[in-house]
C-alpha cells in the first residue's frame, strides 16, 4: 500500500519534472526562433531611425549592438536588418557584419554571417547569378549579383578578401538541416558588385 | 626635451592641402569619403607652439590647441591641350621643403582633385636638374617600392587614386631647403552638354562633410594632419580634410594655369565662367588661353565653355598620334546645330515599352501618359507604331506595330490613358515581344523602353539584344532614381540608341518630349566606317550609334597603317551618304592613344557583362593599363630616384610601421567566424520528445489501473 502510494507520487514527480523539462525545451527552442523574428521587426525601426541620420541607433534599450545595413533579397522576399559584430549574441537576432572586414561605406569586401535555421536559411536558395541589395546607412544602395558558392571547412579555409574589390560574402553553418549544430562545415556565398546606386530604394 | 627629440627625428608631415573637386562637394555623402585608405603617415608628428616660431613658416593646425607644423610649400602650374574631345593636361607641383634647419627631412603627401574621368598616365620627379620617369605597377606593389625607397632614404614620390576623383601625390625624403618637382600628367573627356563643350579643373578648397564618430587611438597618431579626426565611418577622414585657409589669407599654394585649344570644328565662342582670361585666336583655328593673372589663388574652380558655331551639314575631323609604330587617331563626327528640313524623312516603327510595375504609381506613370499620347499624335500616316506594357506580365495592344489610322489611333491613345501601374518587373519578355517585329531596312525601327524598375537578367537582355536588333534601335528611358541605371545605359549601348534618364520624377514630360522629338528624326543612321585602306583596324565604340541632333559621335581608333581618307558612310534619312575625311592635314597630337586605352580598359570592362570571366578581364585591363601608363583600379605610378640622399639609420626608428603583411590583412581565417546554428531546433525536438513520452507513460500508466 504504502509501497503502491510512494511509487505513484515518484512518477507523478519525475512525470512533471518530465512535462516540465520538455516544455522549457520546446518554449526555448521556439523563442530562437520568435526572438529571431521579433527582433527583425524592432530592427527596422532602428534602420528608419539610422537613415533618418540617428547615430548608431539601438533597437531596444539594453542591446549593445545597432543596424548598420538592410538585406535585400528581392527573388526570395528576404528583408533583414544586418548588425554590427558577428557574435553569439547578435546572431540570434540578425545576420551579422564582421567587424574586421571593413566598413560597408568602404570598397573592400564585406562578410556577413547568419544562422542557417533562422535569418540565413535562404541560402540554401540562393542560386548563382541572383540579386543582392545592401543599403548602406548612407542611405546608398549597392547591388550584388551571386557569383559563386562554395562549401568549405572552417578548421583550414580562410577567405580571401580584397581592399580595393568589393565583394559580398555570406557565410552559414553546412548542412542546413543538420539536427546538431556545430559541425565543422560552412556554406560560403560570394557576390561581385554591379553597381552602387544614391538615393532611394528600388 | 620632448619637442626637441621631436623635431630633430624625420616627420612624416602631411600637406593635405586639399582642393575639393565640385563632385564631392554636390554629394558630401559618405559614399565617396567613407572608402578606407591606406595609411600613409603614421609618423610622429612634430607640433609647435605659435611663440616658438622664429622664421617666416606656413603653420598648420594641429588636434591639439595652440599646437602648429611647418608644412612644405607648394605651387602648381597646369597646362591642358584640348583636341576634340580630349583633354590632356601636365599639372606640375612644386615641393619645398621651407626648414633650413639640419635634419628637418620631409614627407610631403599632397591631397588633390583631379575630374572623375580624369587618367593620370605620367609621373616624372624633376630633382635638381635630373628627371626620373614614374613606373606604372600594380598598386600594392608601387606602394611596396615607394616605402622600401622612403625606407632606404631615397627621393621617392608616388601617385595614387585615393578616391575616383581625389588623388595624392606623396613625395619622401625632401631635404632641409629643397625643391622637388612632381609632374603628373592625366587625360579626361570634355563633358558635351546643351550645345556646349565643358572643361573643369577643380581648384576650390572646400570643407567635406565627414560622417561617423571621432574614433581616437591611445597612442596612436591620427593617420593625417587634417582638421577632422578619422571617425569610425571615415577612417582616413584626417587624411582628406586639410586645414582650411581663410579667405584673403593670400595664396598660400598658387595656381598658374595656360590652355590652347583645338575644338576640331568652327567655334562661336569661347568662354571662362570664373576666371578673367587671355583668348588668343590661332591661324589654324584653335586658341591659346591664359590666365589674366599669372597666379591665382586656389578658392574657385577653373571652367571654360565652348561652343559649335551654326552649321546645316554634320562635319568630320580626325586628329592621329604615332606611338610604337602604330597610329592612333580619334574621329569627332559633329551634328549640324539646325534641322535640314530638306533631308527625305523617313517612315518608322515606333514601339513604346512602357513599365506598368507597382512602383511607377504616382506622378511617374502619370507623366510618362502624358508624353506617350503627346508623342502618339506626332505620328504620320507614313508610321506604324505599338503600345506594350509590362509588370507580371505582357500585355501588346497589337501583336504587331500596326498603322497609323485613326481607329487605331483612338484605341492606342485609350489604351495609354487606362495605364495603371501594379504589380512586377517582368522586361525580358516584354523586350522579347517588341523584338518580334519584322525587320524593314526602309524604315526607322526604334524601340522605346520606359521603365523606373530594377530589372534583374541582364546578361539574358544583352544577349537577346546580341542576337535580335538587326535593324532595330532601343532607347532607354530612366525615371526617378533607377537603380539599374547601368542596365539601362548598357541595353542602350547595345541596342544602338541612347539613354534617357530623369532624376527628377517633374521633369519626366519635358525630358521624353524632348526625347521623342529628337527621335523624330535622326541626322545619320547606320554610320559605318569604311574599312578599306586601314590594316589592323580596332575601334570603339566598334558599333557606332546613330547620329543625332546634340551629340556628336567620337571613335578612337588604332591601326598599323591608314589610308589617305577615313570614309564614313551611312544614310541620311532613305539617301545614302558618305563623307571622306582627309587624313593628311589631320592634326597630329598627344594623348589619343590614352584615349583609346580608357575605351578599350571600358570595353574590356563591360564584357564582363557579357560573360567573360572577371580574371580574363581583369588581366586583359592590367596588359592596356600597363602599355598605356595608365593609373586605374589596378595599377599606380611610382618614381624613385636611385641615389640615396639622405643618410639611413636612426629616423626610422620613429616611425611606427604596422608589421602584418599584406597576406595577413587579406585573409580572415574561417575559424574566427562565429558559429552560425543554434540549439533551436534540437531544443524543439528533445522538448517535444520529453512531453510525447510523458504523454505515452501516462497512457499507459492509465491503461495498467
Amino acid at each position: 500500500m504504502t509501497v503502491q502510494r510512494i511509487k505513484t507520487k515518484v512518477m507523478t514527480v519525475l512525470g512533471l519534472a518530465l512535462v516540465l523539462t520538455g516544455l522549457w525545451q520546446t518554449g526555448s527552442g521556439a523563442w530562437i526562433y520568435m526572438k529571431a523574428q521579433l527582433a527583425q521587426v524592432l530592427l527596422q525601426r532602428a534602420w528608419a531611425g539610422t537613415l533618418a541620420g540617428q547615430q548608431d541607433v539601438k533597437p531596444w534599450p539594453w542591446a549593445d549592438t545597432w543596424p548598420i545595413a538592410r538585406l535585400v533579397v528581392p527573388s526570395l522576399g528576404i528583408d533583414q536588418i544586418v548588425l554590427e559584430g558577428a557574435y553569439g549574441r547578435t546572431l540570434a537576432f540578425g545576420p551579422g557584419h564582421v567587424e574586421s572586414t571593413g566598413p560597408l561605406e568602404g570598397t573592400g569586401s564585406i562578410i556577413l554571417t547568419g544562422h542557417r535555421d533562422t535569418h540565413f536559411r535562404f541560402m540554401e536558395k540562393l542560386q548563382t547569378g541572383e540579386r543582392i541589395l545592401l543599403q548602406a546607412r548612407t542611405g546608398v544602395w549597392h547591388r550584388f549579383t551571386v557569383q559563386d558558392r562554395q562549401i568549405v571547412d572552417s578548421r583550414t579555409a580562410t577567405i580571401s578578401t580584397q581592399e580595393d574589390k568589393r565583394q559580398l560574402i555570406l557565410v552559414t553553418c553546412y548542412p542546413f538541416h543538420a539536427i546538431v549544430p556545430g559541425g565543422p562545415l560552412r556554406y560560403m556565398v560570394i557576390a561581385e558588385i554591379v553597381e552602387r546606386m544614391a538615393e532611394d530604394k528600388p | 626635451m620632448l619637442y626637441a627629440h621631436l623635431r630633430s627625428s624625420i616627420v612624416r608631415l602631411c600637406l593635405c592641402a586639399l582642393l575639393t573637386a565640385f563632385p564631392l562637394l554636390t554629394h558630401p555623402t559618405a559614399t565617396l569619403l567613407a572608402q578606407p585608405a591606406e595609411s600613409l603617415s603614421t609618423g610622429v608628428i612634430p607640433t609647435m607652439g605659435i611663440d616658438e616660431v622664429t622664421e617666416g613658416t606656413l603653420l598648420f593646425k594641429t588636434n591639439q590647441l595652440g599646437r602648429y607644423t611647418p608644412a612644405p610649400i607648394l605651387k602648381t602650374d597646369v597646362q591642358i591641350a584640348v583636341t576634340g574631345i580630349i583633354a590632356r593636361a601636365t599639372v606640375r607641383q612644386e615641393f619645398t621643403n621651407p626648414s633650413q634647419k639640419k635634419g628637418d627631412w620631409l614627407e610631403g603627401i599632397y591631397v588633390f582633385p583631379l575630374p572623375e574621368t580624369a587618367a593620370v598616365d605620367h609621373l616624372r620627379m624633376h630633382v635638381g636638374e635630373r628627371i626620373i620617369e614614374g613606373q606604372i605597377k600594380e598598386r600594392a606593389e608601387a606602394k611596396k617600392v615607394y616605402e622600401k625607397a622612403k625606407q632606404e632614404g631615397k627621393r621617392t614620390s608616388l601617385v595614387e587614386q585615393e578616391r575616383p576623383n581625389i588623388f595624392t601625390t606623396s613625395v619622401a625624403n625632401i631635404g632641409p631647403g629643397e625643391r622637388i618637382i612632381v609632374e603628373i600628367e592625366y587625360q579626361e573627356t570634355v563633358r558635351y552638354d546643351q550645345g556646349k563643350f565643358q572643361l573643369r579643373f577643380p581648384m576650390v578648397v572646400g570643407q567635406r562633410y565627414i560622417p561617423g564618430t571621432p574614433v581616437i587611438v591611445e597612442d596612436q597618431d591620427p593617420k593625417g594632419l587634417g582638421t577632422i579626426l578619422d571617425t569610425d565611418r571615415v577612417s582616413d577622414a584626417s587624411r582628406i580634410t586639410p586645414p582650411a585657409q581663410e579667405p584673403g589669407q593670400g595664396s598660400i599654394n598658387p595656381v598658374s594655369l595656360s590652355l590652347s585649344l583645338t575644338p576640331g570644328f568652327p567655334v562661336a565662342k569661347v568662354e571662362s565662367l570664373f576666371h578673367p582670361v587671355i583668348v588668343i585666336s590661332d591661324p589654324d583655328g584653335g586658341y591659346q588661353i591664359s590666365l589674366k593673372k599669372d597666379a591665382v589663388p586656389a578658392d574657385r574652380d577653373f571652367q571654360l565653355t565652348w561652343s559649335p558655331a551654326p552649321s546645316k551639314e554634320p562635319a568630320a575631323t580626325i586628329f592621329t598620334e604615332q606611338r610604337g609604330g602604330e597610329t592612333y587617331a580619334m574621329l569627332m563626327l559633329v551634328p549640324p546645330t539646325q534641322q535640314n528640313d530638306a533631308a527625305p524623312h523617313m517612315p518608322r516603327d515606333l514601339t513604346f515599352v512602357i513599365d506598368t510595375s507597382g512602383s511607377m504609381a504616382g506622378p511617374s506613370i502619370e507623366q510618362a501618359k502624358t508624353s506617350l499620347a503627346a508623342a502618339l499624335t506626332r505620328l504620320t500616316t507614313q508610321d506604324r507604331f505599338n503600345v506594350i506594357q509590362f509588370n507580371n506580365r505582357v500585355r501588346s495592344l497589337f501583336p504587331s506595330p500596326q498603322p497609323v489610322t485613326t481607329a487605331a489611333m483612338r484605341k492606342a491613345i485609350r489604351y495609354v490613358e487606362g495605364l495603371s501601374a501594379d504589380g512586377g518587373t517582368e522586361m525580358l519578355p516584354a523586350l522579347r515581344q517588341a523584338l518580334k517585329s519584322s525587320q524593314d531596312i526602309a524604315r526607322l525601327q526604334q524601340i522605346v523602353l520606359i521603365t523606373d524598375g530594377q530589372v534583374g537578367n541582364e546578361d539574358e537582355l544583352f544577349e537577346l539584344l546580341h542576337h535580335r536588333l538587326g535593324t532595330r534601335r532601343v532607347f532607354t528611358i530612366g525615371i526617378g532614381s533607377t537603380p539599374n541605371s547601368h542596365l539601362m545605359r548598357k541595353t542602350a549601348e547595345f541596342g544602338r540608341g541612347t539613354f534617357t534618364y530623369v532624376g527628377n520624377v517633374s521633369e519626366v514630360k519635358d525630358k521624353l518630349d524632348a526625347l521623342f522629338k529628337k527621335l523624330e528624326q535622326p541626322v545619320l543612321n547606320d554610320i559605318q566606317l569604311d574599312r578599306t585602306g586601314w590594316t589592323a583596324l580596332e575601334h570603339y565604340p566598334s558599333r557606332i550609334a546613330d547620329l543625332y541632333e546634340g551629340e556628336p559621335i567620337v571613335l578612337a581608333l588604332k591601326a598599323t597603317s591608314l589610308p589617305d581618307q577615313a570614309i564614313l558612310r551611312g544614310l541620311m534619312g532613305t539617301q545614302p551618304w558618305s563623307l571622306p575625311v582627309s587624313m593628311k592635314q589631320a592634326t597630329t597630337r598627344g594623348g589619343l592613344s590614352v584615349y583609346w586605352a580608357r575605351q578599350k580598359i571600358s570595353a574590356l570592362t563591360d564584357e564582363a557583362f557579357t560573360g567573360t570571366a572577371e580574371e580574363t578581364v581583369r588581366e586583359g585591363v592590367l596588359d592596356v593599363a600597363l602599355a598605356h601608363h595608365l593609373v586605374s583600379k589596378y595599377t599606380s605610378l611610382v618614381a624613385v630616384d636611385v641615389t640615396p640622399v639622405r643618410p639611413t639609420g636612426k629616423p626610422e626608428t620613429e616611425q611606427p610601421q604596422s608589421a602584418r603583411s599584406a597576406e595577413d590583412q587579406e585573409k580572415t581565417a574561417m575559424a574566427e567566424l562565429p558559429k552560425t546554428g543554434t540549439d533551436g531546433q534540437v531544443q524543439l525536438l528533445l522538448g517535444l520528445l520529453l512531453l510525447a513520452t510523458v504523454a505515452i507513460l501516462w497512457r499507459v500508466q492509465r491503461a495498467t489501473e
